[in-house]
């Protein structure tokens, strides 16, 4: 038995546990730290199952080409010098931007950091980017655009702290448990008044004020509404506007008119709810927002964002413990992987592509000029590039688009349209199916390196167990295709040396060195060794100096039910799996408890259609038509049904709208017009 | 009787690593305290119960326990030192205990017994629980104990097994004060045990009615936490991983708080509302397994208390149950 140390492969909490492995070197169970100050001996259903798909029968063990239609067992050599030459072969043909890489939000600081150094140093392309697009984009740029700084303001340990907690669009215990358990602690021990807005009865709106279950997509309405009382009742700092933020007057101004009636009519919401909400919110200080992809998802998720940021600036709540906006992101690393220059106009620190500066200072570096200039695509806006013809080749590490990027039909069109296509991940997925070469990666228990969580904190992967086969780190896998390719730049003794790199490179992340995270817990910015790192980030003054205020208008979805598409669709994830589930499907337990595609409608809507419990339907969109088993709930209200995207067999995003937010490129996850109806006449509904 | 210092203890469980596969309390690189090899960390038997239960050395989570290929089968290698465990509290023994008797009454597990029966228990009691508290003395129910009289172990012996090794312990025997510590061990309080008596009596009575389990199971998040951090817990699923048509199969850990735990193939789930799997957690213990067994299978180790999130462990649920309906 021996036991190593690492960080959860799951959600961006951060648990810290050990994985027990066998004296055969298996992976075989989870113990939890007791003394992380995150965990504190606890862990959510998915920690404590994290070892069990480590070991399974599918997992990658051989590369994989394409010959003669058929994907066949190859091997390292031929592999990497397939990839290397075809790559070389497009970007030659067809320019260096006829390529785009998809980096990852499960794997590691420093693989993210290399696959984004391999993109722009050897392919010269700023064309990367990674699933954050889908999720919290619109955090980076909302709350960039406010702050000064795209990221959680505050830590987790402030949800113990807060006098009340909005919490906005995030099913909290079931995608970041070990946070929402905070809140629900907070709540029953300390009184603290919590306000849930979410239209579904998520497990924390029983624990709250109030519950305002709003329309989907009506969020902006909602939160200038909230403002719209706070500053008629005179509840706003004005000591904290006066002298930290700007453009106050023009917020002012906009919130004027979402009056509680006005506001009430859009979102649904009674006057009453809207005005009790305000004033519990305005009269609680330190006062917390929380949110997640509830928000952010939708052509408007800046919007929202920056409506959070308003609220809180409004009511002074930022720079101070138990306050903050405060995204939770949902994947383990996604905010490493934004922290790493996993985006298509960033290096890594958010330092700009467009900036001749730290062009210059990564040409150096890296040994390679010029570096390209221009912002390249967005992750969504690859797809439609793909489908125009504009792409020709898409290198994917750890990401799984197929299944879990809106409009899967238009995916699947676009992905038919490119030359070549490389997936690098532990599983087969449905991605791969498309691929051309598919590379064998090393999962967390098989790696050493970083993942940096939701509060900004930096913490270390440690390698328990040896990959199956000939499965390889992706770092080094991008290292031999470097090699190949003539650069030296990549050929890394060890993930250290990345991070050293990084740290040379990053000043935020400066002080974040190797030898520091075996024994801190370090949150960026930490600009040298010396420094304790940033729990509050916005103390004294905003990063861009003041906070400022944006006058946001609602604006409704891009589309809405209408007599032929009565219901609003939303989608997400349950409790019991992650993402498009290539790890939680194979683990016992985890695939056990939600083994099949479900919809969750009102006992309303399922009268009215004639549906029963637990019986197969069909769900259809404008973009397509899925088989799913009836959810008959009030968890959703009636008119609004629910889906997860977790399963291949009913693919949510079959249904989903690719219609994006204009700034952050997010497409709009959370609303779109559906229909369901009975299956007639099919005999017995397996599925 | 024998008695050893911490430092000669140390020394003493190394001497027996070349003869058994030794397991301990040890401080982990960031202060976990964990059952395991005396080089994973510092040793540490002082500080009362471990987080996680010793008993799983026996029941680990995830267990291949066969091979099959074609008609042949292998069962899994069992170990080439017998376990030398020591740790244990009073409370893990009795739990252990029990799970002997469960794996070996109606059927016998020889998959857990492949492991327990060449294993030597060992029980840590006296002045040594957290901040130096006293842990109740086992005086048996293990092979041998080590009592702390505040500066030195004094050995214990109960069983053929623990004669043997306590035959190994190199020191001087002394006239030891074991009576004055079985008196304090005597005297110690347990609020708690009373709790959970009188919580027994009103679950069997069923005194406590369904809401009570409807506000309990809103704060429960289904983390599972307390059936693996349960001592007494042993329900297991099985899967089959089919490794190039080599069948492994395996058990883990199962939980009477999922959904799946009884959903049947049809849908139809006995526990199918969350209040009840709450309820069941509880009442397995207290109600259904003392009709079974003739008496409560939760010793209060606390750690399902230490492991809830939402802290509904099973400590807090009998309190509150006293409180309100007692």
């Amino acid at each position: 038995m021996k036991r190593t140390l690492t960080t959860c492969p799951y959600c961006g909490t951060g648990c810290r546990f050990y994985l027990l492995t066998d004296d055969m070197g298996k992976v075989c169970g989870v113990e939890a730290s007791t003394e992380h100050h995150i965990s504190r001996g606890q862990l959510c259903i998915k920690g404590w199952n994290a070892y069990e798909f480590v070991n399974h029968p599918d997992r990658l063990t051989t590369p994989l080409i394409r010959k003669n239609g058929k994907l066949v067992p190859s091997y390292w050599q031929e592999a990497i010098d397939c990839v290397a030459k075809r790559l070389k072969e497009i970007s030659e043909k067809y320019g260096s931007d006829s390529l785009m890489f998809f980096s990852s939000a499960k794997t590691t600081n420093e693989e993210n950091f290399a696959m984004m150094k391999l993109a722009r140093a050897v392919f010269r392309t700023n064309n990367i980017d990674h699933c954050a697009r889908l999720c919290h984009s619109s955090t980076v740029a909302g709350l960039a655009a406010s702050f000064g700084s795209g990221a959680m303001t505050n830590s987790i340990s402030c949800m113990e702290k807060a006098k009340c907690i909005l919490v906005i669009g995030s099913n909290t215990t079931e995608q970041h448990p070990l946070i929402g358990t905070r809140i629900i602690n907070n709540v029953i021990e300390n009184g603290c008044k919590l306000i849930v807005a979410d239209s579904r009865a998520i497990r924390l709106s029983r624990f709250a004020e109030i519950h305002l279950r709003h329309k989907n997509g009506t969020d902006v309405a909602l939160l200038n509404g909230i403002m719209n009382i706070i500053i008629k009742e005179g509840l706003e700092d004005k000591e904290f506007i006066s002298e930290r933020t700007e453009n106050y007057e023009e917020l002012k101004k906009t919130v004027e008119k979402y009056t509680p009636e006005i506001v009430s009519e859009i979102t649904g919401l009674k006057e009453e709810e809207i005005s009790e909400a305000a004033r519990i919110f305005g009269e609680s200080k330190p006062a917390m927002i929380v949110y997640a992809m509830g928000i952010t998802q939708h052509t408007h998720g800046v919007d929202n964002v920056k409506s959070c940021a308003n609220l809180a600036m409004l009511t002074g709540n930022l720079g101070v413990e138990g306050g903050g906006v405060n995204p939770l992101r949902g994947q383990n690393n996604v905010q490493g992987a934004c922290d790493m220059g996993a985006l298509p106009d960033v290096y890594s620190g958010y330092q700009k592509v467009t900036d001749e500066k730290v062009r210059k200072k990564f040409e150096k570096v890296w040994r390679v000029s010029p570096l390209p200039d221009k912002p390249g695509l967005t992750a969504t806006e690859a797809i439609s590039a793909a489908a125009e013809g504009k792409l020709k080749a898409l290198y994917i590490m750890g990401e799984n688009p197929i299944l879990s990027d809106a409009n899967q039909n238009h995916v699947r069109k676009a992905f038919g349209n490119l030359e070549f296509i490389v997936v690098q991940d532990i599983f087969p997925t449905s991605t791969t199916e498309f691929a051309d070469v598919v590379l064998p990666a090393c999962c967390y228990a098989e790696k050493d390196g970083t993942f940096t969580s939701t509060e900004r904190g930096v913490q270390a992967v440690n390698k328990a167990a040896n990959p199956p086969g000939n499965a390889m780190d992706d770092w080094k896998i991008f290292s031999e295709i470097a090699i190949r390719l003539g650069y030296n730049g990549l050929n890394y003794k060890s993930p250290s040396e990345i991070l050293e790199e990084i740290n040379s490179l990053t000043p935020s992340y400066a002080g974040i060195t190797p030898k520091r995270i075996k024994k801190e817990f370090l949150q960026w910015p930490c600009p040298d060794e010396n420094h304790p790192g940033t729990p509050i980030l916005h103390k004294e003054k905003f990063a861009r100096g003041r906070g400022k205020f944006h006058a946001v208008e609602f604006k409704p979805s891009a589309e809405l039910p209408d007599e032929k598409w009565p219901l609003l669709l939303s989608t997400g994830r349950c409790y019991f799996h992650f993402h498009t589930g290539t790890m939680t499907r194979r683990s016992k337990l985890l695939d056990r408890e939600e083994r099949f595609p479900y919809v969750e409608l009102h006992p309303d809507d399922a009268k009215k259609i004639g549906l029963a419990d637990r019986e197969y339907c069909l769900v259809s969109t404008r973009r397509g038509e899925i088989k799913a088993m009836a959810r008959i709930t009030d968890m959703v209200i009636p008119g609004i049904i629910f889906m997860p995207f977790h399963f291949f067999e009913g693919a949510a995003n079959v249904l989903t709208n690719n219609a994006l937010d204009p700034e952050s490129k997010i497409p709009e996850f959370k609303v779109c017009a559906a229909n369901i109806r009975k299956i007639e006449d099919e005999g017995i509904n397996i599925c | 009787m024998k008695a050893l210092t911490s430092a000669e203890m140390k020394s003493f469980l190394k001497s027996l690593t070349g003869e058994y596969d030794v397991r301990a309390p040890v401080r982990l690189e960031d202060g976990t305290r964990a059952l395991g090899h005396l080089d994973e960390g510092r040793l540490a038997i002082e500080g009362g119960p471990i987080a996680r239960k010793p008993n799983d050395i026996f029941f680990p989570q995830f267990d291949v326990i066969l091979n099959a290929k074609g008609n042949k089968f292998k069962v899994a290698d069992s170990l080439q030192k017998p376990l030398f465990v020591i740790g244990f509290t009073a409370e893990d023994c009795e739990c252990l205990e029990f799970v002997d008797k469960f794996y070996s009454e109606n059927f016998r597990d020889e998959i857990y017994f492949a492991k327990r029966d060449k294993a030597v228990i060992a029980a840590v009691s006296g002045k040594c629980g957290k901040d130096g508290e006293m842990l109740k003395i086992a005086g048996g129910k293990c092979d041998l104990e080590f009592i702390y009289d505040g500066s030195k172990y004094i050995v214990c012996a109960y069983t053929l097994k623990g004669k043997k090794i306590e035959e190994k312990i190199k020191c001087e025997e002394k006239s030891a004060k074991i009576d004055e510590l079985k008196k304090l061990s005597d005297s110690i309080h347990n609020e708690d045990l009373e709790i959970l008596k009188k919580a027994g009596e009103l679950i069997r009575k069923n005194a406590v009615p369904d809401d009570f389990w409807k506000e309990i199971a809103n704060r429960c998040i289904s983390c599972t936490a307390c059936n693996i951090a349960c001592p007494t817990c042993t329900c297991f699923d099985v899967c089959d991983h089919d490794r190039e048509r080599v069948i492994e199969r395996i058990r883990m850990w199962d939980s009477c708080q999922l959904d799946g735990f009884m959903r049947e193939a049809s849908g139809h789930n006995p526990l199918g509302e969350e209040y009840l799997r709450a309820r069941r957690r509880i009442h397995h213990k207290l109600a259904a397994d003392y009709e079974r067994w003739g008496h409560i299978t939760c010793f209060l180790c606390g750690r399902c208390d230490d492991v809830c999130p939402t802290n509904i462990g099973i400590k807090s649920v009998n309190r509150e149950i006293v409180k309100r309906f007692g």
